[in-house]
């Protein structure tokens, strides 16, 4: 096996360690100073490790074992999506997890083992190893869910995360040794054929398990019902992480699965999982409809937002697999600003009822723009990210026949703007019980105008990334059926 | 060898100008006004520089500079793309809306800038106008101090950073229109020429004429925007044509072969869509009404969209989609037609207005009239040839009423009158430039508008009838122009401002009065240079003969044509007919030897018909949008927007919000409840896998 094509995932790993042994030397009652120099060691440890796997991994690709873990161009391009999206989070939590969160070295060295799987999971060529990856991931963040210091909503949260989270990892491990028993193999390249001929009732009930569990990670009504409190409980920059990282990790490996395991069988699982598309879009925009309070809306925003993107997985074509592919770029710049834009707000104000954002645009005026802005790129409006990715999807999946599925999609759109605008219009036109400014440092001011800058990039200017991540997605091409 | 960076800076530039004054001069408050003007010169030299380098990369390259189009996004086979297109088309463009707005902008330093107030009176009446600015415009001086534009209204260099942001808006737009090398970009840049065009003309929203323009400017051109919309939409809808022959259905030079492809009928209604945004945009009959209007933005602003940026837009796409146009004899007749109509009619209308400007203004629209006329008659470089030269004289004769304006404070002709004596500059240059309008031997205005008469008259049917209009706008065009120059600078002065009362004045300039001098060099200067250009232009541009150092019909061969031949008995004729029109004017306002007042007595009817400007804007606001649109169209709207719209909308809102309401009942913050939801979904996918294909 040539292990030297995952020099960037021991990299990581070794990231965490160096990160916990830094916390335990540094002395524990100079607790800001441990929080500032793990902190920066993580941000700059992946900015690092992302800049080595660009000329590292150039024309390097290949496969470790008999399809066991894949190291090609689809998986370097989540490679770069989780380090980024890990480095924003990380820069969001420092000034965060030195008021809130008792031990910074354990939670900055979570978030990168969370970074991790993530990378593993897009790697995954076996469904073995897609468990294990998945598990560390899980692991981390129902750790990273629990550190909010003295919140007994933290605690509780993580309680239904992790038992949640083991009732559905359960199921998943039943679906493999089901989906294993009657094929024998665990390769997702391996299953495609047995699938295709051998589509028993067993194998059914195995292929269904293994969904329910990956409709878990992604928050699919209905294995939804946790997302909304595990949001709300968690310290906000874990919530950001959740709701970009985890979810773009489970599409990473939902692609991998139904494109290189499912194709040969697409007629068969398609409209399960359209229903659950449609399901999802049409639960998360309506119950997000009289959420007050900010995080709660952002769960069921994400949720409706999953439902977008599995319609891309649903219509199985090169253009839809592109089109997940950028909406999740699109996406986790989105989110991660909004994500920002809140924790800069709520962080000062400590109110997360969105009632109180009022007046928060002549207060903050830079994060309340940033803030708007994303929510507008989450609606799908013009110039940012939103529509333009949104646009590709909806395309997609039209042009491969599920007109009902995007007429679902629109009109949850549609809907969606109304509790999108009603934050911007607490911000814009309420009026503050307290005037005053709320100050923004510089750090959390540069990294907002970067994810601004990257929702405004992606909405005027999407060809090179789409250019980009063609190339991404042209690992696929030799998979029948498409 | 000219890199496409630069050509992307020839936009760039202008554009950096409106961000800088936008952005960073203009919150600097009174501190800084006075930078926003250097800033925008400053930008338009290098611009100007670049254009320059950019028309002898041209003149070198023998025709286009390729630069491949970028991909900007791809919807599966469908590449959108944008890119630079620059041929000597462009090139001749990018000369006169670079050098135009150059001279507009200096000149701008000195008209923009405030004279110090004559007294307490006239402080509060501005301090009052001020205030209503503000309701005006909340979002872009809502927090501003201490009023108006963050600068005291009493400062010299209050209107400074707003002004010259737009310009360099207005500037950047039209020459990203011209450099476009996709027909959605153009369009992009066409609208955001209206847009600047609009904010430009309502400058003085405080007033509400100025509103009420900027926003009749916007709306009547938009009319002829949503025909151009539309031919964007027909050619999409037959882009399968297109693209199976490897063409992109937007790109232009890809759009100049697809005649063929798409058959005549097709390229007739692409062809007039297209034309209806042209004829919005260059205010060609009936969607002229705008123009004249458009008089209430600063003088300067007028002489920049009478000359380069907005006007120029139509007749330069008419020129940039000749080759498809060429494939529609229908559409190139109803181009004449409009065009040599327009041309005759608007100079009609021009005999009789007592305002300057809208002078001027009649004569932008039947001069635009003109290249129309050649663009239908098969001459589109013909066309660009008077555009070219009328950029300079109509751009000289603007600022030359500006510069009347400095001095008496009034447009009126009635109340101007032996301004020579002390405007020497203005009154040579202003004379130059109406020499050159009225088309006399050997100014610029004659060569070109010789050639569109050459044009017409070796046409079909059509153009020899639009030969006649062309004859018939000559002759007064000749008489108007002269008619302006004895109004204004000869005989006895009639009181400038002085002579309008108190209660007549715009409240803006209430306080002013006539100052007897000539305006500072920096307004004078550009109107030198202009008038050299005005004079230069058509002879030294397309001579009929070799001057050495330019060859003979160097723009013609420059833009790829055969040389217009000189056609002696046209000449003459037309020489003798302005001629004729100056005579008129001269036996009518220098000698009186006919009176003007008894003419108009005899001819009453005529008169009022003109002066009314043949009722059109009466017949636009009274009968179609009152009548028709206001109590038939909108009331009946409205009803249904009442009653089924907002019914529909408050029933959905209403279904959702409690179905939401239902939906998040489930979430009780019970796990085992959320356990039985993973279940029931393993349940449904099952059934749904089970059903599918008989598993």
């Amino acid at each position: 096996m040539n292990f030297s094509l995952i020099w960037p995932e021991v990299l990581i790993a070794a990231l965490g360690f160096i990160i916990l042994t830094v916390d335990l030397v540094l002395p524990r009652s100079q607790e800001r100073r441990r929080n500032v120099v793990t902190g920066s060691i993580a941000a700059a440890g992946m900015l690092a490790i992302l800049v080595f796997s660009i000329f590292y991994l150039r024309g390097r690709v290949g496969v470790l074992g008999a399809d066991l873990y894949l190291a090609d161009r689809f998986a370097l391009a989540f490679k770069f999506m989780f380090l980024g999206a890990g480095i924003a989070v990380v820069l969001m939590s420092i000034e965060y997890v030195g008021s809130r969160i008792r031990h910074p070295g354990e939670y900055y060295a979570l978030l990168v083992f969370s970074v991790l799987g993530a990378v593993l999971l897009a790697g995954a060529g076996d469904l073995l190893v897609a468990y294990i990856s998945l598990e560390l991931l899980s692991f981390s963040l129902y750790i990273l869910v629990a550190m909010s210091r003295g919140d007994r909503r933290s605690a509780e949260a993580s309680t239904k995360y992790i038992l949640l989270g083991a009732l559905s990892s359960a199921l998943m491990l039943y679906g493999i040794s089901m989906l294993y028993g009657p094929s024998g193999t665990t390769s997702f390249r391996g299953l495609a054929g047995f699938l295709f001929y051998n589509f028993s009732p067993t194998v059914a009930v195995g292929f269904a398990l293994f969904v329910a569990g990956l409709g878990f990670k992604l928050s699919v009504v209905p294995f939804h019902l946790w997302a909304p409190d595990v949001y709300e409980g968690a310290p906000t920059p874990v919530t950001a992480h959740i709701s970009v990282l985890s979810k773009a990790a489970a599409f990473a490996l939902a692609l991998r699965f139904f494109i290189e395991a499912g194709s040969p069988t697409h007629e068969r699982w398609a409209l399960a999982l359209a229903v659950l598309a449609a399901l999802t879009m049409a639960v998360g925009t309506l119950t997000a409809l009289p959420q007050r309070n900010i995080k709660r809306l952002m769960a069921y925003s994400s949720i409706a937002q999953v439902g977008f993107v599995l319609m891309g997985i649903v219509a199985n074509t090169p253009l839809a697999t592109d089109a997940v592919l950028l909406h999740l770029a699109g996406y986790a710049f989105t989110n991660l600003a909004a994500f920002m834009a809140i924790i800069a707000l709520e962080h000062r104000t400590g109110n997360e009822e969105i009632a109180g954002f009022a007046g928060l645009a002549a207060r903050a005026p830079f994060a309340a723009m940033v803030l708007s802005a994303a929510l507008f790129s989450l609606a799908g409006l013009p110039f940012f990210a939103g529509f333009v990715t949104k646009f590709y999807l909806f395309t997609a999946t039209a042009d491969a026949g599920y007109i009902w599925l995007v007429v679902v999609a629109v009109l949850g759109s549609l809907i969606s703007l109304y509790y999108y605008i009603m934050v911007m219009k607490q911000m814009y036109m309420g009026t503050a019980a307290d005037g005053k400014p709320l100050a923004v440092s510089r750090l959390t001011f540069a990294t907002l105008l970067l994810l601004f800058a990257g929702i405004v990039a992606i909405g005027i200017y999407p060809a090179p990334f789409a250019e980009a991540l063609e190339s991404a997605t042209a690992v696929f091409a030799p998979f029948a059926g498409r | 060898m000219f890199s496409e960076w630069a050509a992307w800076a020839i936009i760039a530039l202008p554009l950096a100008a409106f961000a800088i004054n936008a952005f960073i001069v203009r919150p600097l408050g009174a501190p800084a006004a006075r930078l926003a003007g250097y800033v925008t010169v400053t930008a338009l030299a290098v611009t100007l520089v670049l254009s320059v380098l950019a028309l002898m990369a041209v003149q070198d390259a023998h025709g286009t500079a390729g630069y491949e189009p970028h991909l900007w996004f791809a919807v599966g086979p469908f590449d959108m793309t944008i890119g630079i297109f620059l041929d000597p088309l462009t090139a001749i463009m990018l000369i006169v809306v670079s050098s135009i707005s150059l001279l507009v902008q200096v000149y701008s330093l000195g008209y923009m800038r405030r004279e110090p107030a004559h007294g307490g009176h006239a402080a509060e009446e501005r301090a009052v106008h001020a205030g209503a600015a503000h309701a005006h415009d909340a979002h872009g001086h809502g927090g501003d101090a201490p009023v108006g534009d963050g600068v005291s209204r009493e400062h010299p260099y209050a209107d400074y950073p707003r002004y010259f942001a737009y310009m360099g808006l207005f500037t950047a737009s039209m020459l990203g229109l011209v450099l476009s090398s996709n027909l959605i970009q153009l369009f992009i840049f066409w609208e955001l020429v209206g847009l600047s065009s609009y904010l430009l003309i309502g400058f003085y929203h405080w007033r509400p004429s100025a509103a009420a323009a900027a926003k009749k400017a916007f709306i009547v051109t938009r009319i002829g925007d949503f025909g151009f919309l539309l031919a964007l939409l027909y050619i999409f809808s037959h882009r399968a044509e297109l693209m199976a022959a490897g063409l992109n259905p937007f790109d232009i030079r890809d759009l100049h072969q697809a005649a063929p492809l798409l058959g005549p009928g097709v390229v007739t209604w692409i062809a007039l869509g297209l034309f209806a945004g042209a004829v919005g945009k260059s205010a060609q009959f009936p969607l002229h009404t705008w123009l004249p209007d458009a008089m209430e933005g600063p003088t300067p602003v007028s002489s920049l969209i009478h000359a380069a940026t907005m006007v120029a837009a139509g007749v330069f796409l008419m020129a940039r989609m000749f080759p498809l146009f060429e494939e529609s004899a229908t559409a190139l007749n109803l181009i004449a037609l409009t065009g040599g109509f327009t041309a005759l009619f608007a100079t009609s209308m021009g005999l009789v207005v007592h305002d300057i400007k809208r002078v001027l203004a009649f004569s932008t629209v039947s001069q635009l009239g003109y290249m129309m006329l050649a663009v239908g008659v098969g001459a589109p470089v013909i066309a660009m040839f008077h555009l070219f030269n009328h950029a300079f004289f109509k751009c000289l004769l603007f600022l030359g009423s500006g510069s009347v304006h400095h001095s008496v404070h009034t447009f009126d002709m009635r109340k101007m009158g032996g301004l020579k004596r002390w405007m020497p500059v203005t009154y040579v240059t202003v004379l130059i430039g109406a020499i050159s309008l009225a088309g006399i031997f050997p100014l610029a205005g004659f060569w070109s508008k010789d050639e569109i008469l050459v044009a017409a008259w070796e046409g079909d049917t059509v153009g020899r009838l639009v030969f006649l209009f062309g004859i018939g706008a000559a002759f007064m065009t000749a008489f108007y122009s002269f008619r302006m120059i004895y109004l204004t600078f000869h005989g006895e002065f009639r009181g400038g401002i002085d002579a309008v009362p108190m209660a007549e004045r715009i409240p803006d300039e209430a306080h002013h009065a006539v100052h007897r001098h000539e305006s500072p060099r920096v307004m004078t200067t550009p109107m030198v240079v202009l008038a050299g250009a005005a004079v230069l232009s058509g002879i030294v541009a397309n001579a009929p003969f070799d001057l050495g150092i330019v060859p003979a019909h160097w723009f013609a061969h420059f833009l790829e044509e055969e040389a217009p031949h000189f056609n002696w008995p046209i000449a003459i004729v037309s020489t003798l007919v302005a001629l004729g029109g100056i005579g008129l004017a001269t036996l009518m306002y220098r000698t009186n030897a006919i009176s003007a007042e008894g003419m108009a007595l005899t001819l009453k009817p005529f008169h009022v018909l003109l002066s009314r400007r043949y009722y059109m804007d009466e017949l636009y606001e009274g009968l179609i949008v009152r009548r028709v649109l206001y109590r038939g169209v909108f009331q009946a709207a409205d009803w249904i927007d009442r009653h089924i719209v907002d019914g529909t909308v408050d029933l959905a809102g209403w279904l959702g919000r409690n179905t939401g309401r239902a939906m998040a009942q489930v979430q009780t913050g019970q796990v085992q409840l959320y356990g039985v939801g993973i279940a029931l979904g393993v349940v449904v996918i099952l059934l749904v896998l089970l059903t599918q294909g008989g598993g």
